[in-house]
């Protein structure tokens, strides 16, 4: 027996602040939290920062050895749990996480260490190890059930959601802190996604650099934060009188197994359909769909024609958006954050737009949500996308609460 | 400032405990230091009193172990 799942809690450190509703105000309006790198060491670059004082989840001695992606990671997931009304998890519940680079600052301290002095900092191991957020979160709430590291690239957090509500429903687990956590905004890192070609170029207004589905859109924004979703079986949700934001319908999961990097219409399609069938809803069922939409020239309209195959006649009727626009890329992060904005879709039953959109893409021809502030009133269904380097391709489907 | 004030202050500058509270013979661990905070805390003493303990430290536990063995380090380098 599928047991039913129900999104209870959100929790987010995001760019656009760490309250839920809030974000997604800030989301529906347009705003985009995209601003300059501020430091002279990587050359030319924008970046998603995401406002965060640590002293309010850590003290300075528990801060020994914790990089900033745990720190994110802890204070989402308290969050997640606090805004779900439990104050005290079950012992049994699980933690799925997703990163994809780790402790970004650790390593990039342990080789300025090396080079400068010789001398590395003796923590920088447990710092950087990508399980660590995990680990992190376990620690915190006390929880000795499954707790998973899930290193996807952009698919990371999408795959632990996906893997926790599978745990939920085949009745392994009651309850799961679920998402993913990403902290990369360090000079090195950013200058080796510049070296992979892929940022967009700085525009004259900063905030308007991350253009997916235009055609003169020029690359990716990287961006950074944790965001984590309170898993619960539906029931005991009902039962317990929780707010329920959204029911996990489902999820998709394929590889494209043909490139490393350069993202494959068939694949993506396998995991839509895969998508589709799993929540055992119909193309026309879901009105909205949170692109994965990363703003890169190759991928935007590849990601296009795998909903027009999937949806067909149907596609018009598919309200599309990359909130990527405004938040950037979170990486290992991105399909949490963007799970929580869908899920927020469906509960506030309005659509966030894809900004910066001037002039759209002939390529990329599905109904894109160009305008702030858009109700959709019927919205019963909708889907977030992540699609990863490395072939992954992650569709999560989320239903109204009934 | 002898040693074991100069640790105390380095203490409460990496981990805003409270000087007063900070007794030389107690165990660090009654301040919450665990074995992965005492080794970042070994660390920065290195870099900060410029020397390098032996590989095995177990006996250092209190402020005043610790600074006995610096003293004994330093004096090399001072002499």
């Amino acid at each position: 027996m599928r047991r039913r799942v129900a999104i209870t809690g959100i929790g987010l450190v995001s760019p656009h602040g760490d309250a839920p509703e809030a974000v997604f105000d800030a989301l529906l309006a347009g705003c985009s939290a995209i601003t300059r790198w501020g430091e002279g060491d990587a050359g030319p670059a924008v970046v998603a920062r995401a406002p965060f004082d640590v002293t309010r989840w850590f003290s300075r001695l528990q801060l020994a050895g914790v990089d900033r992606v745990s720190q994110l990671a802890v204070a989402a997931a308290e969050m997640a749990r606090t805004d779900a009304g439990i104050k005290a998890l079950d012992q049994g519940a699980g933690v799925y996480l997703g990163t994809g680079m780790g402790g970004a600052a650790a390593i990039e301290e342990a080789f300025r260490s090396q080079h400068s002095s010789g001398r590395v900092p003796p923590l920088t191991v447990p710092a950087f190890m990508p399980n660590a957020p995990a680990a992190h979160i376990a620690m915190r709430a006390r929880l000795h059930g499954p707790v998973f590291t899930y290193s996807i690239a952009c698919a990371s957090s999408a795959v632990a959601l996906a893997e926790a509500a599978k745990a939920i429903a085949c009745g392994e687990i009651d309850c799961a802190l679920a998402g993913g956590s990403e902290a990369l905004l360090q000079p090195g890192a950013l200058r080796a996604w510049q070296a992979m070609q892929t940022l967009a170029a700085p525009a004259d207004d900063p905030s308007q650099s991350c253009r997916p589905f235009s055609a003169d859109r020029s690359g990716l924004v990287l961006g950074e934060g944790a965001a984590v979703l309170l898993l619960e079986d539906y029931d005991s949700a009902l039962a317990r009188g929780a707010r329920i934001y959204a029911e996990f319908a489902g999820s998709g999961v394929s590889c494209d197994a043909t490139h490393l990097t350069k993202p494959d219409a068939a694949g993506q399609t396998r995991a839509l359909v895969a998508a589709l069938r799993n929540s055992g809803l119909a193309p026309g069922d879901i009105g909205y769909c949170n692109a994965h939409g990363t703003a890169t020239r190759i991928g935007d309209p590849v990601e296009c024609d795998a909903l027009g195959q999937v949806w067909g006649d149907a596609l018009a009727s598919l309200a599309v958006s990359s909130t990527k626009s405004m938040h950037g890329h979170l990486l290992g992060a991105a399909g949490a954050l963007e799970a929580a904005v869908t899920v927020l879709a469906l509960h506030r039953r309005a659509l966030p737009p894809s900004m910066h959109c001037e002039q759209v893409d002939p390529e990329c021809k599905v109904a894109l949500v160009r305008e702030p502030g858009q109700t959709a009133p019927q919205l019963q269904a909708a889907i977030s996308n992540s699609f990863a380097f490395g072939g992954t391709n992650t569709v999560l489907v989320f239903r109204r609460a009934s | 400032m002898n040693t074991i004030e100069e640790l105390k202050q380095l203490i409460h500058e990496k981990f805003e405990i409270d000087v007063a509270t900070l007794n030389a013979d107690a165990p660090l661990a009654d301040y919450g230091l665990d074995s992965l905070s005492l080794a970042e805390l070994l660390f920065t003493v290195e870099e900060h009193f410029n020397v390098d303990f032996p590989d095995n430290r177990q006996d250092v536990n209190t402020l005043r172990s610790l600074s006995a063995l610096i003293d004994e380090l330093r004096v090399p380098s001072a002499a």
